[in-house]
């Protein structure tokens, strides 16, 4: 779905035109401004339910997530208010334990993504010429597969391995986060305090890292938004597929995988997973889009482009 | 001899999984799924016309009706060449179009069906058949041992031995004789007691002389009508069939490849029976008005395996251990959904050798515990290696398990690996693991899955006491006798083998209530053991 | 060589280019499975017989860039090689209806979103921020928020199983039957993946079609004296369809993805569904039919879009760019 998205996304988010004078306090406003648009605050307010409630659900669970309370895909009764699964594990339970992977799995993959894609992308738009070219026409090829396509592809070499999912869907990002970065840099790079260090004598990966980096975090603020929530998406698609997380974890991918089966005399253990994935995504994705709606502001402010 | 044994151990009974098959089941949705196709390993129906179920007053069971049946899908390579069947939907096609000499019956016990009469010299290496008299061919030209030869000589091939071969261990194709019109001997090479189960298997069904698999002619209860492969087949009723039926005027079996499209078909009428109901379905056809699930206990299991010569396993009481860890009744409410029977560590429960007085082990973590400190393994770890190549429900008794396994200490991490892993190169390397089988007498089973020599001896179990009876079993054709050898071997199982038998699953399919002579059959072929001559709309 | 030949040839070199590196990718990461391939394959019923022929039959036995153009060379004739699950069946056999069935699949969904969105687009600009724009903006970033198989799972929710019992939950076609005579077992896929591209479509319609609004050409018609609807429907909506080709043609190619989870959830027998069963089993030969196929279908839209874009756009028919 991404490259859809990177495609619109990065047309309403054009790169940051960055100026030297705006160095470390250009996010810093951003944030700020942000702020002030009502869906960065919902959006806000629904991530910061879901992260609470993924990472101290598990000390409301009234049972344990692995331990079998009624017979399968009983309903609500006086232990179970959401009835059990497909295995007789207690809803409610999985429901509160599920949040951690999905949440944890997807944050460490959109890092992945972001370190992947910043390097290459700034790579390619400092080095310019050959380098850059080659670079960025490998991460085209990349671009070619659907995400989940690419992940599949990944997988079926090494089979299921949770880590392996986790680098596969950061790799599948790095080519959308590459362009925005590299976009980015290209101006940067231009930039007074990029030449004077290069005169300087400071070596390159100094000034990539300490000149160039700081002035495009505004743009990766925004990629990092949309990333995740993509992150969420694919990593529950994955185990929605069967090739995620695996029994008897506890996950909500997973249980709508598990549990699909019994949709009609067990609702809840379906229902419940899908709409917590659902207003996760909805609300990262509210932050991305006033984080991009700031940005753009900010650029139009200082002459950027409309 | 432990030559002979081990070329009949391979060849007997080979588990006839075929990749297609194991696929089909891990494609569906993992939990409530029904076990995979029950294959070619089992079969038959008892020789004499026992109750077809008359409901319909006095005249016995109505006749006429165009009967259609839905079945798990096959694809273009469905076969009605009954020797070479090994899916679900070839043995159900087959099933309609050939018989065989012998078969088991509702309650597997062996009987005869196209044979009238079956005898062993006491070495048990002549045996000798004699056919009903008048069976004909839906040809209209006699069944003669002529055939019967024809038949068996094909199975026994050297050049091109037939999935069949294997339950026909000792047998060359020399070495079937035709006596008279009615009678064929077979000399065999080796003693083999259990060659009446040969007798039994649908891949051994008997075919005319110069058979045709393009122009099927058989002595089943139907005749082919259309056959459209990985669709469906119509047929017709063959009334030169020797037992009674069939009833239906006309019968179509069509083949779904989606579980989901199965069960609808049937909830809408458009199809009388399915096999294979998922267990999460079946809440839904009981209450669904005029729909019934038919549901037959079977000998089929999916067992723990423990390898007893790898660490901690090659302790034998940390397999006791384990074996007292399984609480049997839960673990089957959880995983099968109650839809089996609690197992006692042994299989072939309808072996008429299987002892039924040994106590049914119970959980008791307390003496688990002190079983594994006194192997000096009281903070044990171990790894279960699970696939839903195995079937989704092992997957679940694999979960319950580990949870069990909690209340004394043990803890076990699930390592849930693809169908191509789980029975790829280190299949049978597995420390601890599961699998799969279907229902099977003992000694058929043991040559499968237990022997030194069988191809899948998943615990490489070795034992000598154990494999001195079994082999002397082989040689034994008095029934009283084998039996007693078969009890000792198993009860040694009991005592120390490698698996953790906990439970034989049901197999669940639906039916119409306008369908009468519907019968569970505890081979776990589905729906009346395929024999849809017994069935008649009531 | 007049400039425009030379750059719509570039363009197809790129995309020939890019093609061929795809198929390396493809080749690569399949051939690449650590472990015995064939052992993995055959499993249970792996012989010493079975496990030779099959590496001979798989060219396990050769150089790997040998195997690589022998591979390619059977694939630019169509022959994509035989499926390792179902022995003796060609991909292609294999896969020809499944690419009926979602090329159907896809065209349906196309048909419906583009249209659909495009409206939707266009009218949010028109009447900018007015409260249509701002449900179609919220509604936009909600359906754009959601994986789509939570979508799919709603819809069945709803439709299927426990809302409302009136649209089938499984979507299995009957290859017997003709497609057109069960349309309805379309209805909710296709609706699934209309609702996860109609967003992207609507959202860059809607900026395109501003910023056309804004432009001094619109304002010139309108002073001129045309009526709103004239300018609206025949002047200013092409023009602001124009820079959004590429985004249609990127979104119907995600399509071509999209079913895979789609495909997946409904049961519909087409190429999503068949790549996921084919990862689940390891079946090589099939995974990289279908990701060569997916990644063309993402190569050739692109292609075709740059040139529509091209051929369409008098700024950049005269080279500017």
């Amino acid at each position: 779905m991404s490259e859809i998205r990177s495609v619109t996304d990065s047309e309403l988010v054009e790169p940051a035109k960055v100026h030297g004078a705006r160095r470390r306090s250009e996010w810093v406003e951003i944030l700020h401004n942000a702020w002030g648009f009502n869906r960065t605050r919902v959006g806000v307010g629904i991530f910061a339910f879901i992260l609470l409630l993924a990472a101290l659900g598990p000390f409301f669970a009234p049972h344990s997530p692995t331990e079998f309370v009624a017979a399968p895909f009983s309903g609500p009764s006086a232990g179970t208010v959401l009835g059990v699964d497909y295995i007789g594990h207690d809803v409610l339970s999985r429901v509160l334990w599920g949040g951690r992977t999905v949440l944890g799995l997807a944050i460490a993959a959109t890092i992945i993504g972001l370190v992947l894609g910043v390097s290459f992308g700034l790579i390619a738009g400092y080095a310019r010429r050959w380098l850059d070219e080659t670079v960025m026409r490998l991460l085209d090829v990349l671009l070619a597969f659907p995400q989940i396509v690419l992940v599949l592809l990944l997988i079926s070499l090494l089979g299921p391995k949770l880590w392996l999912i986790v680098l596969m869907v950061g790799l599948s990002h790095a080519p959308r986060i590459a362009r925005v970065s590299r976009a980015a840099a290209l101006e940067v790079v231009q930039r007074d305090f990029v030449r004077a260090a290069e005169a300087l004598g400071e070596i390159k990966p100094r000034i990539l890292f300490f000149e160039v980096l700081p002035n495009i975090t505004s743009p990766l603020l925004v990629e990092f938004g949309l990333r995740l929530t993509y992150s969420i998406g694919l990593i529950a698609a994955l185990s929605f597929l069967g090739f995620g997380l695996q029994p008897p974890a506890a996950d909500w991918g997973l249980m709508i995988n598990e549990n699909r089966i019994g949709i009609t005399v067990q609702p809840w253990a379906v229902v419940l997973p899908v709409s917590l994935i659902a207003i996760l995504t909805i609300g990262t994705n509210l932050i991305a889009d006033g984080l991009g709606r700031a940005l753009i502001g900010i650029e139009r402010e200082s002459g950027g482009p409309s | 001899m432990s030559d002979e044994i081990e070329t009949r151990a391979r060849k007997a009974a080979r588990r006839s999984l075929t990749r297609r098959d194991f696929l089909k089941g891990v494609g569906a949705t993992g939990a409530g799924l029904a076990f995979g196709p029950l294959l070619a390993s089992c079969g038959g129906e008892e020789s004499t016309t026992t109750s077809t179920a008359a409901q319909g007053g006095g005249g016995g069971p109505k006749t006429g009706g165009s009967l259609k049946v839905g079945i798990v899908g096959g694809s273009a390579k469905d076969t009605l060449d009954p020797h070479l069947a090994t899916t679900e939907p070839d043995i159900a096609l087959n099933t309609q179009l050939y018989d065989s000499l012998m078969g088991w019956d509702q309650d597997y016990v062996l009987k005869n069906r196209l044979a009238e009469e079956v005898s062993a010299n006491p070495e048990a290496t002549v045996w000798t058949v004699r056919l009903r008299p008048d069976l004909s061919w839906h040809d209209g030209k006699p069944v003669t041992s002529d055939d019967v030869v024809y038949t068996f000589q094909r199975i026994v091939d050297p050049a091109n031995p037939l999935s069949g071969a294997a339950s026909l261990g000792g047998l060359k194709p020399e070495n079937v004789i035709k006596v008279d019109e009615r009678t064929v001997e077979f000399r065999l090479d080796i003693p083999n007691a259990i060659l009446t189960e040969g007798f039994a298997y649908r891949q051994n069904m008997l075919i005319p002389v110069g058979f045709d698999p393009t122009k099927p002619v058989g002595c089943g209860p139907f005749k082919l009508g259309e056959f459209k492969p990985g669709q469906q087949a119509t047929f017709s009723p063959f009334d030169g069939f020797w037992e009674d039926g069939p009833y239906v005027a006309d019968l179509t079996i069509i083949e779904f490849a989606d579980e989901a499209a199965r069960v609808n078909a049937f909830l809408s009428d458009t199809v009388h029976m399915i096999s294979q109901l998922p267990r999460a379905q079946v809440t839904v056809v009981e209450g669904s008005a005029g729909h019934k699930v038919l549901r037959a206990s079977t000998g089929a299991w999916q067992p723990f395996t423990m390898r007893i010569d790898e660490k901690p396993y090659s302790d034998v009481r940390v397999r006791q251990a384990f074996r007292l860890i399984v609480d049997r009744q839960q673990m089957l409410e959880q995983a099968y959904s109650g839809y089996g029977w609690v197992a006692n560590d042994m299989y072939s429960p309808f072996d008429p050798g299987f002892p039924k007085d040994l106590p049914q082990r119970e959980q008791d973590l307390e003496k688990a515990k002190s079983l594994l400190k006194e192997a000096g393994y009281a903070d044990l770890t171990v790894e279960l290696v699970t696939s839903d190549a195995v079937g989704g429900s092992a997957v679940s008794a694999a979960q319950v398990f580990a949870e069990q396994a909690k209340g004394a200490g043990v803890t076990v991490n699930l390592n849930k690996v693809d169908p191509g892993v789980f029975y790829g190169d280190q299949y049978l390397t597995w420390p601890f693991a599961q699998d799969f089988w279907y229902t099977r007498n003992y000694l058929a089973q043991a040559a499968a899955g237990t022997l030194p020599t069988a191809p899948y001896n998943e615990t490489h179990w070795k034992d000598e006491e154990w494999q001195k009876l079994v082999e002397e079993a082989y040689r034994t054709p008095d029934d009283a006798k084998r039996n007693e050898l078969v009890a000792a071997a198993a009860t040694i199982e009991y005592e120390r083998g490698g698996l953790i038998v906990w439970a034989f699953n049901d197999q669940i399919d639906a039916y119409n209530e306008k369908i009468g002579g519907v019968k569970p059959d505890k081979s776990g072929t589905p729906l009346t053991g395929f024999r849809f001559h017994k069935v008649h709309f009531a | 060589m007049p400039p425009l030949l030379k750059l719509i040839l570039m363009r197809f070199g790129l995309g020939a280019l890019t093609l061929f590196l795809v198929s390396v990718v493809v080749f690569a990461a399949t051939q690449a499975l650590p472990g015995d391939t064939a052992r993995a394959i055959l499993g249970k019923d792996a012989t010493p017989q079975r496990l030779e022929l099959l590496r001979q039959q798989l060219g396990l036995d050769k150089p790997v860039p040998q195997q690589y153009w022998e591979w390619l060379s059977g694939v630019a004739q169509g022959d994509l090689g035989d499926s390792l699950v179902q022995q003796g069946m060609s991909v292609t056999s294999l896969l020809r209806d499944r690419v009926k069935n979602s090329a159907a699949l896809v065209l349906i969904a196309a048909l419906v979103s583009v249209p659909f969105s495009i409206i939707i687009g266009a009218l949010s600009a028109v009447w900018r921020d007015s409260k249509f724009d701002m449900t179609a903006s919220v509604g936009n970033l909600t359906l754009a928020a959601l994986p789509e198989f939570v979508i799919g799972i709603g819809l069945v929710l709803v439709f299927a199983t426990n809302v409302f019992k009136v649209l089938p939950a499984v979507s299995r076609l009957d290859p017997s039957v003709s497609m057109f005579r069960q349309l309805h077992l379309l209805i909710l896929p296709a609706l699934t993946l209309t609702l996860a591209v109609a967003p992207y479509i609507s959202r860059i319609l809607r900026a395109s079609m501003i910023e056309v609004l804004e432009s001094e050409y619109v304002m010139m018609a309108r002073l001129k004296g045309l009526s709103n609807h004239l300018v609206l429907w025949r002047h200013a909506l092409p023009n602001a369809i124009v820079p959004t080709l590429q985004v249609i043609a990127l979104n119907l190619a995600w399509l071509a993805g999209g079913v895979v989870v789609v495909e997946y959830l409904f049961g519909f027998p087409g190429i999503g569904q068949a790549l996921v069963d084919a990862v689940a089993n390891r079946d090589l030969p099939m995974i990289q039919a279908l990701c060569l196929l997916i990644a063309g279908v993402y190569v050739v839209l692109n292609l075709m879009a740059d040139l529509g874009t091209i051929l369409v756009s008098p700024r950049l028919r005269t080279g500017l760019r």
